[in-house]
């Protein structure tokens, strides 16, 4: 008789079991794991670009006007999510992180919902602007085009975008990107107007504009 | 006498039984490396079994598909009470990124009373072990309503 695999046999009775002994023994996520995602409102400003990015569907928002401004509230279903980061990744104020965090169990469906929100104040309509009175104008008036020899942009206090008629090449690809529709492109008359009421000053449009044209 | 030590033994070691509802693999396979080895749920008493009637509990991966809604609902219609239902993955729970498809008879929670939720696309095998965790703790106070 003959046992070929008796050694190999009794010396694994003897040694430790090659398991990950879970529940006992805990484990953490490797590291950039995309896990429960975490929601900064206070970080949020509103322009919906992961609502529009999440091919899941998984966040909602609701605007409740109250008072003081509209109380904005971002729900995430994580039992929708594909954990694909998109959001997180969109989100020009990091405004959402995804955790290491794996431990996602729950018997309601409300126990996987991760919420935030916070009051957007309203805009002060008659407010005068102090800042940027020569840049400003000259950006928004219809036909900046035709005054290409303009003096040197300079970027406006308030965190909105402001176009250089002498690069813009009027693509329309910031109108296109721009999550709150506050950007008009006419290709064929050659303007570009902002809607300051819809802005949120997120930035995309600067971001995506090939010729640098937008300064924010 | 026989009938307490098989209720000990039986609330010890809850049987699997896995359908997959037109699912993209992802989670199947992370079931898979839960059973295997490398986690090795078994250790823990969760053990696959092949025929929904010995199950105790039943875990569903995938959107159910319009195709596989019968075949879920005749699966889980003949796991004998007390069961306990696991949805392992999003997609079980909402349609995931497959929902609004033509072909997508989910959630699964229209049709039956889901237990436990398992969040993750996919789910990490830990994740899944605290699930069955729950699943068990869950199955034995039903077991204790009967």
């Amino acid at each position: 008789m003959d046992f070929p695999f008796a050694r190999e046999a009794i010396s694994k009775l003897f040694s430790k079991p090659s398991c990950n002994m879970y529940p006992a023994v805990p484990s953490e996520a490797a590291p950039n794991y995309r896990g429960r995602i975490v929601y900064h409102p206070d970080k949020c400003i509103n322009c919906g670009m992961c609502e529009r990015v999440c091919a899941g569907g998984a966040i909602s928002r609701t605007i409740e006007k109250l008072d003081e401004g509209d109380r904005i509230t971002m729900t995430f279903n994580l039992g929708s999510c594909t954990f694909c980061g998109h959001c997180a990744g969109f989100c020009s104020r990091s405004a959402i992180e995804l955790t290491q965090d794996y431990h996602m169990i729950a018997t309601r469906e409300e126990d996987l919902l991760v919420s935030g929100s916070f009051i957007k104040a309203a805009p002060k309509k008659p407010a005068p602007k102090p800042g940027a009175p020569a840049a400003a104008p000259a950006a928004e008036a219809p036909a900046c085009g035709a005054e290409a020899p303009a003096a040197e942009i300079s970027p406006r206090d308030d965190g909105k975008p402001v176009n250089d008629p002498s690069k813009c090449v009027y693509c329309t690809l910031c109108a296109k990107k721009c999550p709150a529709g506050a950007l008009t492109v006419d290709r064929a008359a050659k303007t570009w107007t902002l809607d300051e009421d819809k802005c949120v000053g997120c930035g995309t449009c600067a971001e995506s504009c090939p010729k640098n044209a937008i300064i924010i | 006498m026989f009938k307490k030590l098989i209720e000990e033994s039986t609330g010890r070691s809850p049987w699997l039984f896995h359908i997959n509802a037109g699912s993209c693999n992802g989670c199947d396979i992370e079931l898979v490396s839960v059973l295997t080895p490398r986690y090795d749920a078994e250790r823990l008493g969760f053990k696959l079994t092949g025929t929904p009637r010995h199950a105790d509990i039943v875990v569903v991966t995938g959107p159910v598909t319009k195709q596989s809604l019968p075949r879920v609902l005749s699966a889980i219609s003949q796991v004998p009470e007390p069961r306990c239902i696991v949805t392992m993955g999003s997609c079980p729970q909402s349609g995931n990124v497959f929902k609004g498809s033509y072909s997508v008879a989910g959630p699964l929670s229209k049709y039956v009373h889901v237990d436990v939720d398992v969040a993750g696309c996919a789910p990490k095998p830990e994740a899944v072990i605290d699930g069955l965790a729950l699943a068990a703790k869950i199955l034995k106070e039903k077991r204790g309503q009967m």
